[in-house]
């Protein structure tokens, strides 16, 4: 009988994030499909009432709450402590957990601690045969496994966006409390802030998330006869600052540059995939104003997810090779988007 | 002090090192001699057999610098009678080595032109329908005539089939276990460092610098690496041997005007594929008649196979790569590919003048090994045992003079190293070999009974050829063309696919009959998809470009641009803007073809063209070749 | 200037990520297609990792570097070549597979075990570091477990810089959601750091530190330590290339507001 367990952690504001409800539907499904499974959620925050409200609707036999002032920072050693206290409480089998970078940080020192196992980066989780079972990548995404363990517990961290999140109405939990005794050694790491990247000071980021490809369209005359490289650099380099995506570039584009036509001045043959470039590998590429030759389009090939913008409906880029073809222009929906995700970007880091 | 050398660096103060013995490449020649010299650096209990004159109380400190990025670089079918390198391992068993298999079986195929596009001369034509009239009482087949016999002196039972890249891997792990060598990679040597005549050591490639070699942030001088003996082995196309070549000339009378390029892919054969481990085809007659193919089935269901293209090839527009795939579809190769799929791929020049390419073996404080020393034997086809035994024979002489503590002049190199060379098979096959090929200079079927001739009468007759260099040879393309398009067609194609940036020799092959290719995403790709089956080329940033087109006028003289058309991995390219054609090294595998493919020539040099082949880094494309 | 560190590098190797690869079934499980034959690099976050370590190095006069790497080996000697030049370091080798689908928990024991019989091993000047992530399992659980060998609970992943501070404390930023970098202040070591790619460009070849390393590289791995990591308590039920084929949906005629808002969701998702 599998004993699961969800473990959260809450935002500054005592919320949770996105992911804590994909993690609690992963879980709520995984109990669905296994004989005489549980699932207990465990919150740990400075203050987590407002969080299990939030969860009180999803059918868990009981929410466990670990609070401390010490959470208020994402840290190794009061997280993990955390986090190993509610999986005790819970007498946990299995513990699902959200891959942010917070529980990416401890979910294997936490498994350690417990005796058993921890997966990272887990793509789904379902059962197979009766047993549950996770799917995630090796090498760089080249491979993609399907596991199971009898190692117990097992901590399993899903990567965001993955499964579907669980929803529903919030209504007052009955939560019951963990008791946390802090490390001592706890106070020797200090959370002091958060820094953005300088803008523009690095381009390639070979483990971004989002690949960003640029083609040569970028610099060619627009439909008012006019070539318009500022606008160009604004928007490509507005959608790098906020997303920290890597830039990549088409043959194409950065061969301007010694042929003496216009070009955007941050492209370098460093930048060019494919053909002649790298094959960089990313969770997701999004494809813009490039015109598809087919040499370029092994740019992407271990691009998992891949969108593309361009104007022509038949680009070499996107057939076949994409999930999504949008045919529109790039410069209206590169600000668009960009503009949507400044209204997005999070205050504080997720939790 | 004059300090030479030619790759246009900029004079900066430079770290210098000190060792005992700096050699240059790391293919099967520095294999045996890092293997032969390490054996001897220590005695049995452990004491050093000489001093280092660089740290004293140590052995010899030894260091080698190979330019690509991994010592699994090199590329060759590889079909050896393996007597060199199985005097150095005598318990060598094929089964630690992947891809390697005693050879089992050997065939030799003459190819008929299912297709009927081949340039094929009216004697060979005439052989053909000979072949076709008595086809019911000769081994014919799949059009291909099975000979019956495969001459001595080709034969290579008994021998070996390898991968070079997997066994300079075997070597250099072994080699680096022993403690007594160095071996870099990643360490482009840019060219030898002379005082006087004599060469002191070399120097290593900038890092840190502009495809043009301007230094950037970061510029950090190639350091120059002092050595008493400096071993170059850095095969055909290496800059160091060839630096030298410039500096000192060949020894009167030699040449090197001959060579091919080689071209191969490695299959997965097709499952059910009845073709055993150890088989050997070598092919002729196919696709032009001037192109020889072999097929080399290693264990483990893989196959070699591939193509040389000759210097002596009159046509401009030599693809390699294209002609390996009409090669690879002629039905009695593609029975057994069918099916199959193409796991990696390569290419390499071959220095094909032999013996008669050989330059100054020794001077003052240097010795050449391996095939940029001239040891590939053209009659059999040979060049890695033949590599490795000239490798093995300077490490002999090496660690003699180690040992009576003299001194790596010119005299005492001549006495410990060439004299042990010429006294060798190594040098006597390749007397017999010497002229084996001039005839195929005059065309193929001379060049056939020619090879017949020093064959079977160990070199004693053969026929002559003309001597010509490569832009000698070379045609233009409205020579070339000549009674199927006009000089103004001809310039209406060149236009059209310049402006594109493309390269002529597909549409000029599909002009003259060829059909077009049918890719298949298997074992017929798009040249552009072969260089990313298997792995890609590295190019590591921070150094120049090795690949740099001197003379601008030249090229915008030239009508042909046979640089590009033959580039094996499309690294050069027609510049739609201008004439000076592109490089990219991000494509290059380093094979060479360039520099002597090259149409023009200086007018007070002719033996150099427009294209300077310098040192670079990366280059490795995949460990299988 | 701050005290001298004692830094431990953790790093595997890895196939050249520019081969093609391929899994098949070994006798232990899944296992990499000809992974012998393939060349192999360090993993690319160890690898900066040891950039990082030979530039805090130099920042703490006195410093040691010992890189504690686990595969096969012949292949480490030939990994060795191509890094040695980077920078000095002492090598502490351990004889084993470098195989994506051997446990982490496995490999920790054994980079634990080497640590801990480092010869004059000081815990409080001990950095150790190594790739947040490998580039053959992917996982980032490898560096954590060690840590907690160690006894260590100072642990910080994706990290991009160190700045080192006189005292010996030191304030790291790693990477979070949003392209963002938390700063944390540690009091000083031990400390173990999983390095994202970090800020520092591949330093050159210098064949000066190369001849420094071979002296003891080669030693080393005639010593190296042999282990047998393994895959106990995983069934792997399938592993397999992902297919490359795919369905395009086209959209078109949609107003860019709505291509933006579905790319945004998508993006942040």
């Amino acid at each position: 009988m599998e004993k699961i367990l969800v473990v959260l952690f809450t935002q500054e504001d005592g919320s949770l994030g996105r992911t804590a409800f994909e993690a609690t539907g992963a879980a709520l499904g995984l109990a669905k499909e296994l004989d005489g499974a549980s699932v207990t959620i465990g919150i740990a925050g400075t203050s987590i009432q407002e969080a299990a409200n939030a969860l009180a609707g999803s059918g868990a036999e009981k929410i466990l709450g670990a609070e401390a002032a010490e959470l208020a920072q994402p840290r190794y050693a009061t997280d993990a402590a955390a986090a190993e206290a509610l999986a005790k409480a819970a007498g946990a089998t299995i513990i699902v957990a959200p891959g942010t970078s917070r529980w990416n940080r401890i979910a294997a020192g936490v498994a350690h601690r417990l005796g058993g196992r921890a997966d990272t980066h887990a793509t789904s989780l379902a059962v197979h045969e009766g047993a549950p079972t996770i799917t995630r990548w090796y090498y760089r995404q080249r491979m993609v496994a399907k596991l199971s363990r009898t190692n117990r517990p097992w901590v399993v961290s899903l990567d965001p966006g993955a499964v579907p999140a669980w929803s529903g109405e919030p209504s007052q939990a009955t939560v019951e409390k963990v008791a946390l005794s802090m490390p001592e050694t706890a106070a020797r790491t200090e959370v002091i802030g958060v820094e953005a990247p300088e803008a523009g000071a690095q381009t390639i980021r070979p483990e971004a998330e989002t690949l960003l490809v640029t083609g040569a369209g970028w610099t060619k005359k627009q439909a008012d006869g006019q070539i318009h490289l500022k606008e160009a650099e604004a928007a490509i380099m507005d959608f790098l600052r906020q997303t920290k995506a890597s830039l990549g570039s088409s043959k194409s584009l950065v061969d301007q540059e010694g042929e003496g036509q216009a070009v955007l001045p941050f492209l370098t043959h460093m930048n060019q995939i494919g053909q002649t470039g790298s094959t960089p590998r990313h969770a997701k590429g999004l494809a813009t104003c490039c015109h598809g030759e087919e040499p370029h389009v092994v740019g992407w090939r271990f691009i998992t997810e891949r969108r593309a913008v361009n104007l022509d409906a038949n680009c070499g880029w996107a057939q076949g090779k994409a999930d999504v073809l949008y045919v529109a222009d790039a410069f209206e929906v590169m600000k668009k988007l960009n503009d949507l995700l400044a209204e997005k970007a999070p205050a504080t880091p997720e939790s | 002090m004059t300090q030479d050398t030619t790759s246009g660096q900029p004079e900066v103060d430079r770290q210098s090192m000190e060792v005992d013995i700096a050699c240059v490449g790391f293919g099967p020649a520095m294999g045996g001699f890092l293997t032969t010299l390490s054996r001897g650096l220590l005695n049995e209990d452990g004491t050093p057999a000489a001093e280092s004159k660089t740290m004293p109380g140590m052995p010899p400190q030894v260091i080698c610098y190979e330019r690509a990025d991994d010592i699994a670089f090199g590329v060759s079918g590889v079909v050896t009678k393996a007597r060199a390198i199985r005097e150095t391992f005598p318990d060598l068993d094929p089964a630690d080595i992947p891809m390697t298999h005693p050879v089992t079986e050997e065939r030799l195929l003459y190819l008929l032109d299912p297709v009927g596009a081949s340039r094929r001369p009216a004697t060979v034509k005439a052989a053909d329908a000979v072949i076709k009239a008595l086809r019911w009482m000769l081994p014919v087949r799949d059009q291909a005539l099975r000979i019956p016999f495969i001459p001595g002196f080709m034969k290579k039972h008994d021998g070996l089939l390898t991968s070079i890249g997997q066994f300079n891997q075997w070597v250099g792990n072994q080699l680096m276990a022993s403690g007594t060598v160095q071996i870099w990679p990643s360490s482009p040597v840019s060219g030898p460092l002379m005082e006087n005549g004599r060469v002191t050591g070399v120097r290593l490639a900038d890092q840190g610098v502009e495809r043009s070699g301007e230094p950037q942030p970061g510029y950090m001088p190639g350091m120059d690496i002092k050595a008493a003996l400096t071993v170059i082995g850095d095969g055909p196309a290496g800059p160091v041997g060839r630096i030298l070549d410039e500096k000192l000339g060949l020894p009167e009378g030699n040449h090197q005007h001959d060579f091919a390029v080689g071209m191969k892919v490695v299959v997965e054969l097709p499952e059910g594929c009845e073709l055993k481990p150890g088989t050997v085809f070598h092919t002729l007659g196919y696709p032009e008649p001037e192109i020889f193919g072999f097929l080399y089935v290693y264990p483990d269901g893989l196959a070699s196979a591939g193509v040389f293209v000759p210097s002596w090839f009159d046509s401009p527009v030599r693809s390699t790569y294209r002609y390996m795939q009409h090669w690879m579809q002629h039905p009695a190769i593609w029975k057994h590919l069918n099916g199959g799929t193409i796991r990696s791929w390569g290419a390499k020049t071959l220095q094909e003048s032999g013996r008669r390419g050989e330059p100054h073996l020794v001077g003052d404080g240097f010795a050449r090994i391996g095939e940029g020393s001239g040891t590939t034997n053209v009659l059999t086809n040979s060049g890695v045992d033949e590599a490795w035994l000239s490798g093995t024979l300077l490490a002999e002489g090496v660690l003699e003079l180690l040992k009576s503590g003299e001194e790596f002049t010119k005299a005492n190199l001549e006495k410990a190293y060439v004299r042990r060379r010429r006294e060798s098979w190594l040098d006597k096959d390749s007397r017999k070999a010497e002229k084996a090929r001039d005839g195929f200079q005059r065309g193929f079927v001379r060049g056939m009974i020619g090879m017949a001739l020093a064959g079977f009468t160990r070199g004693r007759l053969s026929l002559s050829g003309d001597g010509r260099t490569p832009y000698e040879r070379v045609p233009t393309l409205e020579q070339f063309l000549k009674g199927r398009l006009t000089p103004q067609e001809v310039e209406k194609l060149r236009t059209e696919a310049h402006a594109k940036g493309r390269t002529l020799h597909d549409s000029i092959m599909e002009l003259l009959g060829w059909p077009k290719i049918e890719y298949d995403g298997k074992l017929l790709l798009s040249h552009q998809d072969a260089l990313l089956v298997g792995g890609k080329v590295q190019a590591p940033p921070g150094y120049a470009d090795h690949v740099v087109f001197l003379y601008p006028h030249l090229c915008e003289e030239c009508g042909t641009k046979v640089c590009a058309e033959m580039c094996s991995a499309e690294a050069i390219s027609v510049n739609p803007e201008g004439e000076v054609p592109l490089f990219d090294r991000e494509k290059c595998i380093h094979c060479g073809a360039c520099f002597w493919n090259c149409a023009k020539h200086l007018q007070d040099d002719p033996e150099r063209g427009a294209i300077a082949f310098r040192a670079g880094a990366g280059g490795l494309h995949s460990a299988e070749n | 200037m701050a005290g001298s560190l004692q830094i431990v590098v953790c790093g595997g190797i890895v196939p050249n990520p520019l081969q093609t690869l391929e899994p098949t079934a070994g006798p232990q499980g899944p296992a990499l297609k000809n992974e012998a034959m393939l060349p192999a690099v360090l993993d690319p976050w160890a690898w900066h990792a040891l950039f990082e370590a030979a530039n805090l190095a130099k920042q703490a006069p006195g410093s040691k570097i010992t890189l504690v790497c686990m595969a096969p080996k012949a292949k480490l000697q030939q990994v060795m070549m191509t890094i040695a030049q980077k920078t000095v370091f002492e090598l502490q080798p351990i004889d084993g597979p470098a195989s994506g689908f051997v446990e982490s928990a496995d490999v920790a024991g054994e980079l634990a075990e080497v640590i801990k019989g480092i010869n004059g091993l000081d815990m409080q000047k001990l950095l150790v570091f190594g790739g947040w992530e490998s580039a053959s399992r992917g996982a980032g659980t490898t560096m954590q477990i060690l840590g907690e060998m160690l006894g260590i609970t100072d642990q910080f992943q994706g990290v991009d810089e160190i700045r080192l501070k006189d005292d010996g404390s030191f304030d790291v930023l790693e990477r979070i959601e949003g392209g963002k970098h938390q700063v944390s202040r540690c009091a000083g070591a031990p400390a173990v750091l999983g390095w994202a790619t970090g800020n520092l460009p591949e330093p050159p070849n210098n064949p000066q530190a190369g001849m420094a390393n071979m002296r003891g590289i080669m030693p080393a791995l005639q010593k190296a330590r042999p282990a047998k990591p393994g895959q106990d308590g995983v069934k792997f039920l399938d592993v397999s290339l992902p297919s490359q084929r795919r369905e395009t949906r086209v959209v078109k005629d949609t107003p860019a507001e709505e291509i933006a808002r579905e790319l945004a969701e998508w993006i942040t998702g």
